[in-house]
């Protein structure tokens, strides 16, 4: 992420302060982020569903 | 009898309720242990001597009166300072919470005290359970009784370093991504993870909401049993509770674990994240151990740990972002620094991501549940390394997200870490049980198999 799109983002989510005060820490939260859902695979089936379930009644 | 301090939870019930320790006996021995010790492992943020002995001498009367509360009576217990108890401060270890006083007890706090347990006090985690060990805190990382040089695993780092060092016997912890079980793994303890939704997160201050378990830490496996037996059962006022009674989770300690069968997933350590040589061996140990006590062993493959530990984090840091978005505005420099990056992450995660990491989440589950219909347990690495030195903060973070616990706060399933034996550094190493949902107490025979087999129950800390 470069740095143009982190502070549209964190100023987007109300980080002005942080960006502000700690610009290094919300560079390196911004770097965790985009870690971890780079290393996400998509689900194989188009129809799966999140869990937990979007019904009452359907956990475990 | 033993030192009092060495007593496991069992024993000292079973001579309370035989008038061979008074509680009050009990609570002074441990309270002189606590301001010799804690000084130097920083294990609690709030001793409450005074109330805790208060208690003891209720107990005390109760006993002789012929009144026992239950069969925690008279027992102290350590409480997570993340969890509520009425009375006493809930800080998360947090400047953010530093005056918060709880009004009510959390349901596992007033189930412990249903049972006769005595609250001693709060005991230190990782910032809001997850920025940690930490040195920009309000008050300082707990450190491990075996050796204080290094970490003793967290979040629920006071709850490990003091059942380890015998400050109480049963603690209260919890688990969103390993917190439970990274502390046991660390402190050569017991820790369990429960069941997604078997005990009540009521009064638990979260930190990811369909990730948060709460479970015991103990010196024993049958000390686990014994404090789940009582912590466990449905909340209707946790929305995560589950509607599932209790079980008898020490029926089968001393059965024996002949004819089961164990799935032991090799990948986790040895290609996923390669362990140390020393972790890897004691894990085979364990293997070879259960299988001589008449279990199968088999391999078992599950999704790499990579995969796992990438959907945990984009729920986790989701969750996470919307109970803290209002205060990191607000007051970001009130947190430390670890807990600032971590729970900042969410801002920058889409609502789509945070779907697709749910459906991904179901497939997960559909894959353990398929495994452990061919098995009993799945047997697997806790941690890959024996713990950091804590104030090695890039070796912590080196080994911190080295560890294969993670995968069950994802799909829920019971999850045990104990002592798997000793480095040649004199630290603990870890093994991990996991089990089908509410299959606790088949968890505890196998890991009451292992505790028998290695003595891991007698291993203590050296003489502080």
């Amino acid at each position: 992420m470069d740095k143009a799109t982190i502070e549209l983002l964190a100023r987007r989510a109300g980080l002005d302060k942080a960006l502000a005060e700690f610009p290094e820490d919300v560079a390196a939260a911004a770097e965790q982020a985009g870690g971890s859902v780079a290393r996400m695979k998509a689900p194989t089936d188009p129809r799966a569903e999140p869990w937990p379930p979007m019904r009452a009644g359907g956990g475990l | 009898m033993s030192d009092p301090h060495w007593l496991t939870a069992s024993e000292a019930a079973r001579a309370i309720a035989a008038r061979k320790l008074s509680p009050v006996e009990l609570m002074t021995a441990l309270l002189e242990r606590i301001g010799r010790l804690d000084p130097k492992l920083h294990v609690f943020i709030r001793l409450d001597a005074e109330g805790a002995m208060d208690a003891a001498r209720a107990a005390e009367a109760e006993i002789i009166s012929g009144r026992p509360r239950g069969p925690l009576h008279g027992l102290p217990v350590g409480i997570k300072d993340i969890i509520d108890v009425a009375g006493l401060p809930t800080t998360c270890h947090s400047k953010i919470l530093i005056d918060n006083t709880a009004a009510t007890d959390a349901v596992c706090v007033a189930r412990l005290r249903g049972a006769g347990a005595i609250v001693v006090g709060k005991l230190s985690t990782h910032e809001f359970a997850i920025g940690g060990p930490s040195f920009d805190l309000p008050w300082p990382p707990a450190r491990n009784p075996w050796n204080m040089d290094h970490h003793p695993g967290g979040s629920s780092s006071g709850s490990g370093a003091g059942i380890a060092v015998g400050l109480f016997p049963l603690a209260l912890g919890s688990d969103t991504g390993g917190s439970v079980r990274n502390p046991a793994s660390a402190c050569g303890i017991v820790g369990l993870k429960p069941t997604y939704g078997l005990v009540s997160r009521r009064g638990v201050f979260p930190l990811s909401f369909t990730l948060d378990h709460v479970g015991p830490l103990t010196r024993t496996v049958a000390d686990s049993a014994l404090m789940l037996g009582v912590i466990a059962g449905h909340d209707p006022l946790d929305p995560g509770s589950a509607a599932a009674p209790p079980g008898h989770y020490a029926s089968g300690l001393e059965r024996g674990v002949r004819g089961l069968r164990i799935g032991f997933i090799r990948h986790f350590h040895e290609t996923d994240l390669p362990a140390d040589p020393e972790v890897a061996a004691a894990l085979e140990n364990v293997a070879r151990t259960l299988q001589g006590a008449g279990t199968e062993i088999r391999n078992i493959r599950l999704p790499t740990l990579g995969e796992f530990g990438a959907v945990n984090r984009v729920i986790l840091q989701s969750e996470a972002w919307a109970i803290h978005g209002p205060w990191l505005r607000e007051r970001p420099g009130d947190y430390g620094q670890l807990a600032r990056r971590r729970l900042m992450a969410g801002a920058f995660i889409s609502a789509g991501d945070y779907v697709q990491a749910g459906r991904r989440r179901l497939e997960m589950i559909a894959t353990v549940e398929d495994a452990l219909r061919d098995v009993d347990v799945l047997l697997c690495a806790s941690a890959m390394d024996p713990p950091s030195r804590i104030e090695d903060a890039a070796e912590t973070e080196r080994t911190y997200p080295r560890q294969a616990r993670t995968p069950f706060n994802v799909t829920g399933h019971p999850a045990l870490a104990m002592m798997a034996g000793i480095s040649s550094g004199g630290l603990p190493l870890s093994v991990q049980f996991v089990g089908r949902y509410f299959g606790e107490a088949t968890l505890f025979q196998v890991a009451r198999e292992w505790e028998r087999a290695a003595g891991t129950d007698e291993k203590h800390p050296p003489v502080m």
